[in-house]
């Protein structure tokens, strides 16, 4: 096995690991960020192997695409980021199911019905033991710090 | 031990230790590697309870370990220590970065792996590449991902981070992306038997001092016209971006009349 073709494996397996992880996590992730993220990731090992490519073959074609792969994902990055702030201003979410709806008019909406709701014992907060004397707590407080 | 006979998996870390000229501890190490990434990615992911995502992060470290102990080895052992740290930077990062619930440590794991993957572009001479990573990626994109969180969602991890679609759908997804892993590790065999001819004249990359003005070269002279492109294509997407902006706030600002 010749040395040159080795190194080539080695970094398109870890081009291929990168690009199936953000596959992975752009399904499987619910928040509109995250899921942008990966989709960045997936570019990244695509030029990690463009890079590996362009050694193997002893040319700057591998590196010139990469650079433009990163203009590119600028651009993307910018606009991707423009929408998911217009998004966020209308739903006050940053999350993907609240949009489950959008579709092209006159199409029946496919609505997921089976969206996780979460249990009370998945939260884990730490339990301590009451200690002290209970304050008298103003009535109107909750009213407006809601996260108290 | 190096004469070991592997016929069955019991053996395998034997044969991965000293016989590892045949093409079948690799291809035994990479399957190994990648139930144990599959594995712990399905206990790592949100939403599973704190327990199972420590486990999960063990088992995702010790699948990209042998993933990397398996591939061949290239060069003298330094090269190879710091092509490991580097791979393990970029694969852990971007594991990190998928499992994270709260999507600011989601962006930071992100540039780690940028970090990671800015170093071995820089190990396979592609200097200049690397440092724009590093610098449009983990400067620019990363910075500007961090500033929309912050934005949007400063308290961390909200119900839709901790949950994402169940535990069903993410096994599904996740058994998606192992068989893609699976497809393209198989994929790429084919290029260890060294059949796929190099149009290259031989020439080492690192080889030239003026690595850098090549670089130069080519891109202002082959690819003149993409650089325009490129630079059309910037200047389009930032007009773009500044008029979604704008469009989405008049549209709020029409809708909000009538019921004044």
């Amino acid at each position: 096995m010749p040395e040159a073709s080795q190194q080539l494996f080695n970094y398109l397996i870890v081009g291929g690991l990168v690009f199936a992880l953000g596959m992975i996590g752009f399904i499987a992730r619910r928040n509109l960020i995250v899921m942008f993220l990966c989709a960045e990731m997936m570019l990244q090992g695509v030029s990690i192997s463009l890079v590996g490519w362009g050694r193997y073959h002893d040319r700057l074609g591998g590196q010139m695409l990469v650079l433009f792969m990163i203009a590119v994902a600028a651009c993307e990055a910018g606009i991707a980021l423009a929408l998911i702030v217009m998004l966020y201003q209308k739903s006050g979410k940053l999350d993907v199911a609240f949009w489950q709806g959008v579709r092209e008019e006159g199409r029946a909406a496919f609505v997921d019905r089976n969206v996780p709701i979460e249990r009370e014992q998945e939260d884990h907060w730490p339990r301590l033991t009451p200690a002290g004397i209970e304050p008298t707590l103003d009535e109107e407080a909750p009213l407006h710090r809601s996260r108290v | 031990m190096s004469g070991v006979e592997m016929s069955d998996g019991r053996l395998l870390l034997a044969e991965w230790g000293f016989g590892r000229a045949g093409g079948d501890s690799i291809s035994n190490g990479l399957t190994l590697g990648l139930i144990l990434l599959v594995t712990g990615l399905i206990l790592a992911v949100p939403h599973s309870t704190r327990r199972a995502r420590n486990a999960g992060g063990i088992l995702v470290t010790a699948g990209i370990a042998s993933i990397l102990y398996a591939l061949p080895r290239v060069g003298p052992w330094f090269e190879v220590l710091v092509f490991w740290g580097l791979a393990l930077l970029t694969v852990g990062g971007s594991a990190a970065a998928i499992s994270m619930r709260s999507p600011v440590y989601a962006a930071i794991w992100f540039a780690v792996s940028l970090l990671g993957t800015a170093g071995m572009l820089v190990q396979h001479h592609a200097q200049f590449v690397g440092v724009a990573t590093m610098v449009v990626y983990a400067g620019a994109i990363v910075v500007t991902f961090l500033f929309v969180v912050m934005l949007a969602q400063p308290e961390g991890h909200e119900l839709h981070d901790r949950l994402s679609w169940g535990r069903l759908a993410k096994a599904a997804a996740i058994l998606a992306g192992g068989l893609l892993m699976a497809l393209l590790v198989s994929a790429c065999s084919a290029v260890l038997s060294g059949d796929i001819p190099r149009s290259g004249d031989g020439k080492d990359l690192l080889d030239d001092s003026s690595e850098l003005a090549r670089l130069g070269n080519e891109l202002f002279s082959v690819h003149l016209l993409a650089v325009e492109l490129a630079g059309t294509l910037l200047l389009v997407a930032l007009v773009g971006a500044i008029a979604l902006m704008i469009h989405g706030r008049e549209r709020r600002a029409t809708q909000e009349v009538p019921h004044a």
